[in-house]
């Protein structure tokens, strides 16, 4: 049984199809990747598989339980949690009280024991992703990459089976990216038997860490593979650079 | 020289003598509260406080409803007169205590609540302004309706209820309604402050901040909405109920849009999303509503210009005043009063930490001096 499975998803806006008959599956522990140019319907996906939208027609499988068109509360309960493209902080709140807010979810608050606060237990997430000098900051003083590990530590909170992250290295510099590839490689081997699922643009750092590779274009998934087949993949280079001539 | 001398000089005393901790601060501003009957104030003027204690209940209730969770409502007056209605027919039809009908009505408020929530929390922003502004409507249209006479009173309301303290003489009366009132502000106000900074508050302020990453975060973002919704009706329906004892009728003019606005002019005066600036704001509101316009101004008209009878357009023209102030506030301190206190007093904590590293670099700089040799 695959921890996710996508079978024949569909979803249309008015005339435009923005996903048709999407099919994929994700293992437990399995780092996947979802690649594809602007308006490929990758941010679309996540929103369907994180209940946001809801699919026209095909089926959600969550750990072999259907998932089609639950509240998004109630699936990050299940275990599937996500990060925004666009970072969506709680800019009053502190840095530390951000993740606490995950904490409090009915998921989150399953692992706090009496002995073990939520503020410490917040504290340990935000040092995981390399947050804690900034913990008693408001978030919404903080800088764009570090919002971007919020966004991590936040989805990280309620201790997800799977995690899906959307552009994780969106806006930030090579440095950044550097450290943040590291920090999720580390929590990869922490948790060995979660899965991940990231959509990036950033090739280079993406295809250092996945497993697979899901190319989406117009809507479709044209390709799947391991990293160093989609690189050499003719259709994958036709979509990115154009047909050659 | 000399002035920036003395300015340094002025903001060091300052700092040192202005160093009070909030808690500090808020225990000091009770102490001075409660001696408030002992200098011998008319029964007008601690009706005053009296009123500014009711309506700081009310408007620190809407202020954890739309400062801290974001949910606006402009018809705050709903639970205002429910719980005012609640506690005169828990009296006229069953004869209850004062002691007994008050905790009855503040629950009844509370469910109250809990029932408008549902179809309130359909919808957002201005829409669920413009829905919670239609219920007292429908209410105070209902209770003063023909029909329901006897039930409701109609517009006269339900009157003859007993009051806190019958067997008391009327000024010392007012005098144990004012500690009333003011333990009860304390106590709801510390309950609604802890409230709003427990862990269920940062909720509160997150669905405040982004409900789609509450959403995200795993939060079932109606449950803490209706949360808010019943607590803020709880205290909502407090201030109504002793509201409503203290002038010994309910009627409709609890569900007055006038009520629905006063929290807000209220809080914004004050502060909003602080708990306790509303309550800085009412005493401020009505000092300025119901003593220098209402009783100042027309004395000092009288006594210095011989006016002896205000024209008729003199509360059209207190409210325009008002308004006016209110403005003015807003646009120049937008975080409300209390909370440009607060800033100041940071502002002078800065400046003594800076005062503290002055000499700290003084004496660097000397050490540095002398060890070089010249």
């Amino acid at each position: 049984m695959h921890l996710l499975e996508v079978d024949n998803l569909t979803k249309s806006f008015g005339g435009l199809t923005a996903i048709k008959n999407v099919s994929f599956h994700v293992d437990e522990g399995e780092m996947v990747g979802i690649i594809g140019p602007n308006g490929a319907g990758k941010t679309t996906l996540f929103n369907l598989l994180s209940g946001f939208l809801e699919p026209d027609s095909g089926n959600v499988t969550f750990k072999g339980e259907n998932i089609n068109g639950l509240a998004p509360y109630r699936i990050v309960n299940k275990g599937i949690a996500r990060t925004f493209q666009v970072v969506r902080p709680f800019r009053h709140l502190p840095v530390i009280a951000n993740v606490m807010v995950a904490l409090k979810s009915p998921r989150g608050a399953r692992k706090i024991e009496w002995i073990k606060t939520m503020e410490r237990k917040a504290a340990e997430i935000l040092e995981d992703v390399g947050l804690s000098e900034l913990m008693l900051e408001p978030a919404g003083n903080v800088g764009h990459g570090d919002l971007k590990r919020l966004e991590i530590a936040k989805a990280l909170a309620t201790e997800p089976d799977l995690l899906m992250l959307d552009e994780p290295f969106g806006g930030l510099n090579p440095l950044e990216t550097d450290y943040l590839t590291k920090s999720l490689m580390r929590m990869h081997l922490d948790e060995p038997s979660r899965g991940v699922l990231i959509v990036e643009h950033k090739l280079y750092a993406l295809m250092k860490m996945v497993e697979r590779v899901i190319v989406l274009h117009m809507g479709e998934k044209i390709a799947e593979g391991k990293p160093e087949e989609i690189a050499k993949n003719e259709k994958v280079i036709e979509v990115y650079m154009g047909k050659a001539t | 020289m000399v002035i920036g001398h003395l300015r340094r000089a002025y903001s060091s005393f300052a700092a040192h003598v202005f160093d009070i901790p909030p808690r500090f601060m808020a225990f000091l501003f009770l102490m001075i509260l409660l001696l408030v009957p002992a200098t011998g104030l008319g029964p007008y003027y601690l009706s005053i406080v009296i009123y500014a204690n009711v309506m700081a209940i009310l408007a620190a209730s809407w202020d954890l409803l739309v400062g801290r969770t974001g949910q606006i409502s402009l018809g705050h007056a709903i639970f205002f007169g429910i719980g005012g209605y609640g506690s005169a027919l828990l009296f006229k039809y069953y004869g209850l205590s004062i002691w007994v009908t008050i905790p009855i009505a503040v629950l009844i408020g509370s469910l109250a609540a809990l029932l408008l929530g549902f179809p309130c929390l359909r919808v957002k922003g201005p829409y669920l302004a413009l829905v919670t502004m239609a219920f007292p409507l429908i209410i105070s249209s209902t209770v003063s309706w023909g029909p329901l006479v006897d039930i409701f009173g109609g517009e006269l309301g339900i009157r003859g209820l007993p009051g806190f303290f019958p067997f008391l003489p009327i000024l010392q009366q007012r005098a144990a309604e004012y500690y009333f009132t003011l333990v009860l502000l304390f106590a709801s106000s510390v309950l609604m402050y802890k409230t709003a900074n427990s862990k269920t508050g940062i909720v509160f302020m997150s669905i405040l901040d982004d409900e789609l990453a509450s959403k995200a975060c795993g939060i079932n973002v109606t449950r803490y909405k209706l949360l808010s919704f019943m607590i803020s009706g709880l205290f909502g329906a407090l201030a109504g109920c002793v509201q409503a004892n203290l002038l010994k009728v309910a009627n409709p003019p609890m569900f007055d849009i006038s009520i629905s606005f006063l929290p807000i002019i209220v809080t914004f005066l004050g502060g909003i999303g602080t708990i306790y600036g509303p309550i800085v704001g009412a005493y401020i509101y009505a000092i300025l509503d119901r003593y220098v316009l209402t009783d100042l101004l027309p004395r000092l008209l009288r006594d210095n210009f011989q006016v002896m009878s205000l024209p008729s357009w003199y509360n059209f023209a207190k409210l325009l005043v008002f308004t006016l102030i209110v403005l003015i506030l807003v646009i120049k301190w937008p975080r409300g009063v209390s909370r440009f206190t607060t800033d100041k007093l940071e502002d002078l904590e800065e400046a003594r930490d800076l005062d503290e590293r002055g000499p700290r670099i003084w004496k660097t700089y000397k050490k540095k001096k002398s060890s070089t040799p010249t």
